[in-house]
């Protein structure tokens, strides 16, 4: 058994998004329930959330869109953006209480006090772009983590995997130049999902080229297209990049019951590729991840799917 | 649309007495394919492609001896000995359209924009094309595309417009697809938005038919 964090907060509930909309609080509340009746609570290492520290958050966005992002909430605008990005007064303070969440995860692992953690946080991160809001995105999550592990941590190498169902553009574009940082994402194929981009011919660019890499799945595949793509592609890239530590942009909407896109993962097929993760988080990096909630809309499987995944990084 | 809006202007150009390996020189460089031959004040005389180059260069199958003498006499070709003369052209006022017609007709890849008076103005290429393509596609936006068979009569499109717009979600471009079964469409809105199951949840209500993705297309070869 491995020792696993959980940075969850009641208050990343606080981030209301109106009423239909599929970034909801209820996310939580059930990835909550299905980790309590599973009795996995006890089992984890719970890490407080505490608002992340401004230059921190610079490290990826720029003081503008952050002052912006800020205003916005104050001034209950609704949206950040587009009107996919709905805020609420108090969505400025939430997504800066993911951020810092996740980096108490970071230091609590570096500090060799746990061997991974699972961040269930809202809002999610992976579509935020420098200095713009999309697909439901405020904060880069994932990315301000990269850049904390470089700069506080002085870690070399940092491995990104984002297998959310939708191409993580913030972080890719953010860390194009950066070959210390690898950013792998498996998605379904752009010319038939949200956002259009994250076509395999992108692969960073300057000294960065060849640490970004993207896959992607055809809509109707499932299973035996990810398999088969994270053996050919993530594999031999990992084990020539050799990170030091994983961070996982954990998305959920790949979910062939999950509504937001045409693809059919299996919850088989989810714990397959958990497994693997774990596989090469020890094989690369003693054990160092770092999984971060991204999508997953579908309130009936998430339960189970988070189920599977903390289990996995437990190791039971 | 006007060429004039599409066309690229920095053309670089040759003369007719500049030597054919010169202008294949100034081709691979800069990665063109068509270089305008022009005399003084920009008149255009006549255009020559890297195509018309390789046809005048020496066989690759020729021996050693051969090659060098072929390849003096490359010295001495110039440009106005391979060049189109009299080119077809285009006019800063004629149309996108107009260019995409013109090459589909007479298959050519580019055509020099001149002026009345027959000055080169700049050149509309398939690259430019390819651009305003890429542009009028919403690729640059993030987005969604998402697909509906329509009966082909009036009023299809105002029922998918409003109902997406009921949804607040904006449009990136909207491609219509003519080629498909008897009396129907394929209607394609780039929707910009992440949001997609809630617009085509409400248009499945409405009772339009959403196409596989793996069924979309927006132009095949006519069916025999």
């Amino acid at each position: 058994m491995r020792r696993t964090g959980l940075v969850y907060d009641e208050r990343f509930k606080l981030h209301k998004t109106g009423p239909g909309h599929p970034e909801a609080p209820e996310r939580l509340t059930v990835i909550l329930r299905g980790l309590e009746a599973a009795d996995l609570l006890p089992k984890l290492i719970p890490i407080p959330a505490t608002a992340a520290e401004m230059r921190w958050v610079e490290t990826v966005h720029s003081p503008e869109y952050i002052h912006r992002f800020e205003q916005a909430c104050l001034l209950d605008l609704g949206e950040l953006d587009s009107a996919d990005n709905q805020i609420c007064p108090q969505t400025y303070e939430t997504a800066l209480l993911a951020v810092g969440g996740i980096l108490n995860a970071v230091d609590t692992l570096m500090e060799g006090k746990i061997d991974n953690a699972f961040c269930a946080v809202r809002p999610p991160g992976h579509h935020a772009e420098r200095s713009e809001a999309l697909g439901f995105c405020f904060f880069n999550n994932v990315a301000i983590a990269a850049r904390y592990l470089q700069i506080r941590w002085k870690v070399g190498r940092v491995g990104i995997v984002d297998f959310d169902v939708h191409h993580g553009n913030g972080t890719q574009h953010i860390f194009e130049g950066d070959p210390n940082i690898f950013y792998y994402s498996i998605h379904e194929h752009p010319s038939f999902a949200y956002p259009g981009t994250g076509r395999e011919f992108e692969k960073g660019s300057g000294s960065g080229l060849e640490t970004t890499l993207n896959s992607t799945i055809l809509p109707g595949q499932g299973d035996e297209e990810y398999r088969r793509k994270i053996m050919r592609d993530l594999v031999p890239a990992f084990d020539e990049f050799m990170p030091e530590v994983i961070l996982l942009s954990a998305g959920f909407d790949a979910h062939v019951a999950d509504d937001m896109s045409d693809i059919k993962l299996s919850t088989e097929g989810f714990s397959w590729i958990m497994k693997r993760l774990f596989r090469m988080a020890v094989q690369y990096a003693d054990g160092r991840l770092i999984s971060v909630l991204e999508g997953g809309y579908s309130l009936d499987v998430l339960p189970e799917l988070i189920r599977n995944h903390v289990q996995i990084l437990l190791d039971l | 649309m006007f060429i004039d809006k599409s066309m690229t202007r920095d053309v670089l150009t040759v003369s007719p007495e500049t030597g054919i390996l010169a202008a294949q020189t100034l081709m691979a460089q800069n990665r063109i394919r068509h270089l305008p031959v022009v005399v003084e004040d920009d008149i255009l005389v006549g255009v020559v492609t890297d195509r018309d180059i390789r046809s005048a260069m020496p066989s690759s199958i020729l021996s050693e001896a051969e090659k060098a003498s072929e390849e003096r006499r490359l010295a001495f070709i110039k440009v106005k000995d391979i060049m189109t003369a009299n080119p077809v052209t285009v006019s800063p006022a004629q149309t996108l359209e107009d260019a995409l017609l013109m090459m589909q007709n007479l298959k050519v890849g580019a055509f020099p924009v001149v002026d009345p008076e027959g000055k080169l103005k700049g050149i509309i290429s398939m690259r430019d094309l390819t651009r305003a393509f890429v542009n009028v596609l919403g690729l640059q936006e993030p987005g969604a595309l998402i697909g509906i068979v329509v009966e082909n009569k009036q009023g299809q499109m105002k029922k998918i417009v409003d109902a997406i717009t009921e949804q607040g979600v904006s449009f990136g471009s909207i491609l219509v697809s003519r080629m498909w079964d008897e009396g129907k469409r394929a209607v394609f809105p780039y929707l910009l938005t992440t949001n997609i199951s809630k617009v085509k949840n409400r248009l499945r209500e409405l009772g339009f038919t959403l196409l596989d993705p793996m069924d979309w297309y927006l132009d095949q070869l006519p069916k025999r």
